[in-house]
């Protein structure tokens, strides 16, 4: 059973979050709250997900399980204004979630859970280097890589207590040095890792949105970028495994 | 299985030369495979993915698998057609690829033979405006959990063109062998069910499933094909013959049962809804549960026009009543392959003309039986001053041999030095051509592989040149300064006034004065003529 309303801006926040790795998912929910985890096609990037109760203006679950088509779900979002409140509902056919909105009411099929990959067993990893910087700042950084190659290194120089973003394209590169003053430093020691900028790019554009984005970093290992979303009624965390260049 | 063991077993016979060895091994593994398996295996070692008889195609263009590769390895798609440049081969390509990939990823699961099958079926029922998107995305699935090697035949084989020189006939032998059955009764069956994979799982359960096959409506069949000869010697093997007019226009397949039909193309593709004046006809002529096979003709004012009319009219999928004033098709019915649940491709042709006539009212094909050299000379005259091909000489005794090509039709029609060849490449026309193709290369065939043995420059209409580039620009594989290279796939009919013996083309011979004749996507791949048949040719030639 599920019957909740919520923000359309909270909502769409949290769909986007998903959709820049998966175009389904399953969605968990129980009367604390919604999550999902999932992994993109290629097994690269991966994607966990809570939004809490609180986060809902009214929030009433029982413990199920609803495959859910993403792309559908943004198609929807064209015709919400900033500021709806959305009430999702399902229904005793529990193959149908409800949507209604301004008066509107979206009859979703949902999809067979059965036919959504189970979720990921997040991999157990070290990634000692840990820094904390605006999502805008880093945004801008993914962005400006993108100019110039397609794929973007990520490191701490640990001596000098610079946290950089850098890109070598087959002419040209980029480096943005972060100082003390611009990140805060939760643990500054040696880490650089190499990754897709097909993946970055997506991400960037969802973590853009937070006030601060976790990033924990390794040498040559994946990288976890961790925040907050729903004003920190939720929690996103995305994975992405590195580019390891031949020597 | 693995996808990991087939691609093993794929490289094995890869390295193998003699076709003894490839059935022996194929036929080893056939008995541990299990049901579902057995039929995907059979398929996928031919490079197949349905059944032959299936209309569902994969329709993974080379550009959306180069995509889904640059993806998984982490690079662009010019890195990707740069590396099949280089190797020549989109597999080996893949293979490379994957090896030298930087992208990292989590986990890997290994791929069941039996899921990229199921992931296959799930590409070919996306249809409509999201469909690129979904294939990519079971590309992608796919690839992502391929090792270098299993990529290597994951691309080929959704390309459909495995290259490991396995051929239907050798598939047959092996599962005869394995499963202790005839040949002959293996290859029966595959006539009548058109699915060699299903042919395998019925022979694993015996001789008695194969003995008793029947055809399915909505499950075509292949043609059975005609082999050239002369009206002296037809009539000298057989004494009496049977001769129809040979019609200039497109074989079809008409299927109905419980009220519903449908219409399929000498290549077996559905196309019910581009030809729904003949659908019509057909559908008049006959009310019960039926097959038959004919040949449609285009007419205007009494005389048939040309076969290029008729094509385009298959083609189609817009504007079709639009096409359907300009052109008129009409059916003409010349066998009967199952009646009523009863299949009779195994009776004599005059039983079935028999059956033919009672069931279907109209549109039968004249046939003329006679013993009489004089007089069939006479029908073959009459055909030619009505406009049509020639004439068919059958042989009354004989069976329905499903996509069998023997003396048993004998196609008889004025001398014509032209040949059926696969366009593999072109280079890019001048002045007001510069964006259609201009010349064309086009290979012929041995054992499976094409060779290229022409190019050809003229005899186009600036029409025709339009077309086979609408026809042919999807399937450029490579580009290389003015020079393209395409998936095979569509064939030429060239004539030319001379073989000659040439060092110029991998196949010894090349084409004197070759000139365009038409477009024949009535065609598959595997009907193009043969290195061996060129060679005979030349034999024939009278300075040779």
């Amino acid at each position: 059973m599920l019957k909740a309303t919520i923000d359309a801006d909270i909502l769409k926040e949290s769909i986007d979050a998903i959709s820049a790795l998966v175009t389904e998912c399953r969605l968990h929910t129980d009367e604390n709250g919604i999550s999902t985890r999932a992994v993109d096609t290629a097994n690269v990037a991966m994607i966990s997900l809570l939004l809490k109760k609180e986060a809902f203006s009214s929030f009433a679950a029982t413990r199920s399980e609803l495959g859910i088509d993403i792309a559908k779900m943004k198609n929807i979002f064209g015709m919400m204004a900033k500021n709806d409140m959305i009430t999702l509902e399902l229904t005793d056919d529990i193959h149908k979630l409800q949507v209604s909105f301004q008066g509107y009411k979206y009859s979703i099929t949902l999809l067979d859970e059965n036919t959504i990959r189970k979720d990921p067993n997040p991999p157990t990893i070290e990634l000692p280097g840990k820094v904390a910087i605006p999502g805008a700042e880093l945004n801008s950084a993914i962005k400006a890589a993108a100019v110039v190659s397609d794929k973007i290194a990520l490191g701490i120089d640990a001596a000098k207590q610079i946290f950089f973003m850098a890109a070598e394209g087959d002419t040209d590169h980029i480096r943005r040095e972060f100082g003390k003053d611009e990140v805060s430093f939760i643990n500054g020691v040696e880490a650089k890792s190499l990754f897709s900028l097909d993946y970055m790019k997506d991400m960037g554009k969802v973590m853009s949105r937070a006030e601060e984005v976790e990033i924990h970093l390794g040498i040559d290992h994946p990288a976890k970028f961790s925040f907050n979303i729903a004003g920190g009624n939720g929690h996103v965390e995305y994975l992405l495994a590195p580019r390891i260049e031949a020597d | 299985m693995l996808f990991r063991e087939f691609s093993a077993i794929c490289q094995q016979i890869e390295v193998i030369r003699g076709r003894l060895e490839i059935i022996d091994l194929i036929s080893q593994r056939l008995p541990a495979l299990s049901d579902e398996e057995l039929p995907v295996f059979v398929r996928f070692i031919m490079g197949r993915i349905f059944p032959d008889w299936s209309p569902e195609k994969l329709m993974i263009g080379p550009n959306l698998l180069y995509e889904g590769v640059a993806y998984v390895v982490g690079t662009k798609k010019e890195t990707v057609i740069e590396t099949i440049n280089r190797t020549g081969d989109i597999g080996k390509a893949v293979e490379l690829l994957l090896a030298e990939k930087e992208q990292t990823s989590f986990f890997s699961e290994e791929l069941e033979l039996v899921t990229v099958y199921h992931e296959f079926e799930k590409i070919a029922d996306t249809g409509g405006k999201k469909s690129q998107r979904e294939k990519l995305l079971v590309v992608r699935k796919l690839l992502a959990n391929a090792s270098p090697l299993e990529g290597r035949y994951l691309a080929r084989i959704m390309l459909e063109d495995l290259r490991i020189g396995v051929g239907e006939g050798s598939i047959r032998e092996a599962v005869a062998r394995a499963f202790l059955i005839d040949s002959g009764i293996v290859e029966h069956a595959v006539q009548a069910l058109n699915d060699l994979g299903y042919v395998a799982q019925l022979a694993k359960t015996g001789e008695a499933a194969l003995r008793d096959v029947h055809i399915s409506p909505f499950h075509p069949v292949k043609m059975m094909l005609a082999q050239q000869g002369s009206i002296m010697s037809a009539i000298a093997e057989n004494g009496t013959i049977a001769a129809e007019y040979k019609y200039d226009g497109s074989r079809f397949q008409f299927h109905r049962q419980g009220g519903q039909s449908k219409l399929y193309s000498r290549k077996l593709e559905d196309v019910t809804n581009a030809l729904p004046d003949v659908l019509a006809i057909l559908n008049e002529s006959t009310t019960t549960d039926i097959i038959l096979d004919g040949e449609v003709i285009a007419m205007k004012e009494g005389k048939p026009l040309p076969f290029q009319a008729v094509l385009r009219r298959f083609r189609r999928k817009h504007g079709i009543s639009k096409m359907q004033e300009e052109v008129q098709l009409f059916p003409n019915v010349f066998d009967i392959l199952y009646l009523n649940g009863e299949t009779l491709i195994d009776l004599p042709l005059m039983e079935r003309r028999k059956r033919l006539e009672t069931a279907v009212s109209g549109h039968i094909a004249p046939q003329l039986v006679s013993n009489d050299p004089a007089v069939v000379e006479a029908f073959y005259h009459r055909a030619l001053d009505a406009g049509h091909e020639g004439i068919m000489i059958k042989a009354p005794e004989s069976p329905y041999t499903p996509g069998m090509r023997g003396k048993n039709w004998i196609k008889i029609k004025p001398e014509v030095d032209t040949l059926d060849l696969a366009v593999v490449g072109a280079e890019w026309g001048e002045g007001k051509r510069a964006h259609y193709f201009g010349s064309f290369l086009l290979a012929c065939q041995k054992n499976g592989e094409l060779i290229t043995l022409s190019k050809v420059a003229t005899g186009f209409s600036d029409e025709q040149l339009a077309e086979a580039y609408d026809l042919l620009h999807d399937r450029i594989i490579t580009k290389a300064g003015k020079e393209v290279r395409f998936e095979p796939g569509l064939i030429f009919e060239v004539g030319y006034s001379e073989l000659q013996v040439s060092s110029n083309y991998p196949g010894g011979f090349a084409l004197r004065f070759p000139r365009f004749i038409r477009i024949r996507d009535d065609k598959d791949i595997t009907e193009i003529e043969t290195l061996d048949s060129i060679r005979e040719r030349y034999m024939r030639q009278p300075n040779s």
